[in-house]
């Protein structure tokens, strides 16, 4: 399995030679033209960072949106980026593993998009995949797992968009001046550009912080802030800052490196103690220390992107409560048994605490108090074809 | 109680001890309707108990403080030096010698707890600015940051700004 994924690897790093979308140089992000696109950025949130090679305007955002609902990028016509990222689930799927369009079971679960442009790294385990403009080849075109299953370097796909009247007109918009501007390099760059705008703030936690409505928030989830910020729970410590994840990157940010946490959630005998393929960092730095590390992801929305956990094997907060109050999780019985809480690589800030039933209803109150209600119905981010055809 | 009751009820007294002492316990959820005291303790000349009132009748300062997004929230409240001056810390040229082996141990109602040196709060030593703030953009702190905090400006991380701040206690190692 592990091969198969070290190939996924390689085919997405030869496409990107092939269409010329430059991981190294996206990587070296730098402010960049904004052309007519202004930011319209809540309070708290700072310029997110933008490659230099892929300036935000308004057209590439435009046709990025068509392009992320449109089934057709897919080899039989049955998914698109939507699919797997559904605007009413905060842009995830609400399953445990994503499925893609010829029935692939993804081995993780599909991460939100919201508020993407400010992470510093977009998957659950790979350190290196920082750009979105390289990370969409991955869906695109991988095959193991196959999730939309473009085949060759998508000449059908292309075809196909060079057909259609609606992206004549956005894709010469988007790219002026440019002979050929059907490429699968301008599609790449209009999806990231479109997935960049989708930055969500108007939750009753924002509402209470950066508006002062007091009321905006229960009593209840007043206490559990407390809790949540408090120094025997810690959750502020991989789950902080304006985008609750400590993976979070802008314009002006200090940040140096990303730390990936293993949290106890396994302990299987054998020599890696993650059931695979899921064993985290690991994965791409091949340090034994690095089994079980994964990416601590923002919990906005988190009321609407259950199940919870890279595998999705937490089907409620409360679940992940309990977790994370037992300082690890111990599975009593099958193939993956273990008491994760003696994890060998375990994060030493995940550690046991008590929480009465209050406590924990105060939490989980605070912790839904992140969720924005508008965000499943904001039509800046809904389907824009005509007839809004099902994904 | 016979002698096997009196080591089961040790034994289980002992277990429920352990426990306390290994899984730190959630803060309660009602927190008891008493006014709100900053204590000054340790070794200081004049212990204090400061509340909401005694600190508003305090020399206020102000400071602001950039967001991630280049935003200023503006924290009011006394100076650190202030608070320790009115428990009778000497500073400036006062301070010097065996002082400068003292510290401060500022303590959350969480547990934390952050030291700073007599010597880095001094103004003609370290200079450091620190104040404790009971006011953020004119309003009352956010219950997981008061009733008080210490924000410190010129930090370049937020690690030593102890949100919930209880009680600064002096310690002089030398006397």
């Amino acid at each position: 399995m592990k091969k198969s994924w070290v190939l996924a690897g390689i085919l997405a790093a030869t496409f990107v030679t092939l269409v010329g979308v430059g991981h190294a140089a996206s990587q070296s992000a730098q402010p960049a033209v904004q052309s007519d696109f202004h930011w319209k950025l809540p309070k708290g949130f700072p310029p997110p960072k933008v490659p230099a090679d892929n300036p935000m305007s308004d057209a590439k955002v435009a046709l990025g949106r068509y392009l992320f609902y449109d089934q057709r990028m897919s080899v039989n016509g049955a998914e698109s980026c939507a699919t797997c990222h559904r605007q009413e689930l905060a842009f995830t799927d609400g399953k445990a593993q994503a499925v893609g369009a010829t029935g692939d079971s993804h081995p993780r679960s599909a991460m939100s998009l919201v508020n993407v442009a400010y992470d510093a790294v977009l998957t659950w385990s790979d350190p290196g995949e920082t750009s979105l403009e390289h990370q969409i080849l991955t869906p695109m075109f991988g095959t193991h797992p196959v999730e939309l299953g473009l085949r060759g370097e998508g000449e059908a796909y292309i075809k196909v968009l060079r057909a259609d009247p609606k992206y004549r007109e956005l894709f010469a918009a988007a790219f002026p001046g440019e002979a050929d501007p059907f490429t699968i390099s301008n599609v790449a760059k209009a999806i990231a550009c479109f997935e960049r705008t989708i930055i969500s703030a108007d939750s009753p936690y924002d509402r209470y912080h950066y508006s002062r409505e007091d009321s905006a928030v229960s009593e209840s989830a007043k206490h559990g802030e407390v809790l949540f910020f408090s120094e025997p729970l810690g959750c502020f410590r991989c789950h902080g800052g304006f985008n609750f994840s400590d993976a979070t990157d802008y314009e002006g940010s200090r940040r140096r490196g990303v730390e990936f946490h293993n949290t106890g959630l396994y302990n299987v005998a054998g020599p890696l103690s993650y059931p695979l393929p899921n064993a985290g960092i690991y994965e791409y730095t091949h340090r034994p220390e690095d089994v079980g590390k994964f990416k601590a992801p923002t919990l906005r929305n988190i009321a609407l992107t259950a199940p919870y956990f890279h595998d999705g094997s937490a089907k409620t907060l409360s679940d992940v409560l309990d977790h994370y109050s037992a300082g690890g999780r111990t599975i009593s019985g099958g193939e993956f048994a273990g008491d994760g809480s003696h994890n060998p690589n375990k994060d030493p800030r995940i550690r046991a605490f008590q929480l009465s039933a209050q406590d924990r209803a105060d939490l989980i109150a605070f912790l839904n108090t992140l969720t924005d209600e508008t965000l499943p119905h904001n039509k800046t981010f809904s389907n824009p074809w005509p007839d809004a055809k099902p994904y | 109680m016979n002698r096997e009751m009196k080591l089961r009820s040790s034994v289980l007294c002992t277990v429920a001890a352990l426990l306390c002492a290994t899984i730190p316990p959630a803060q309660s959820v009602q927190a008891p309707a008493v006014e709100f005291k900053l204590v000054v303790t340790g070794d200081v000349p004049t212990p204090l108990a400061l509340t909401a009132s005694d600190l508003a009748a305090m020399p206020r300062e102000t400071v602001e403080v950039a967001d991630q997004d280049g935003q200023k929230t503006t924290y009011e409240g006394v100076a650190l030096q202030e608070i320790l001056k009115k428990a009778g810390i000497n500073f400036g040229s006062q301070l010097r010698g065996k002082d400068l082996a003292g510290y401060v141990l500022t303590s959350a109602k969480d547990g934390y707890q952050v030291v700073f040196s007599l010597g880095e709060l001094d103004a003609n030593l370290g200079g450091l600015r620190a104040i404790v703030a009971d006011q953020r953009d004119g309003k009352p702190l956010f219950e997981y940051q008061g009733p008080v905090r210490l924000v410190l400006p010129n930090d370049k991380a937020g690690a030593r700004s102890v949100r919930m701040l209880e009680k600064i206690e002096v310690v002089k190692l030398r006397k």
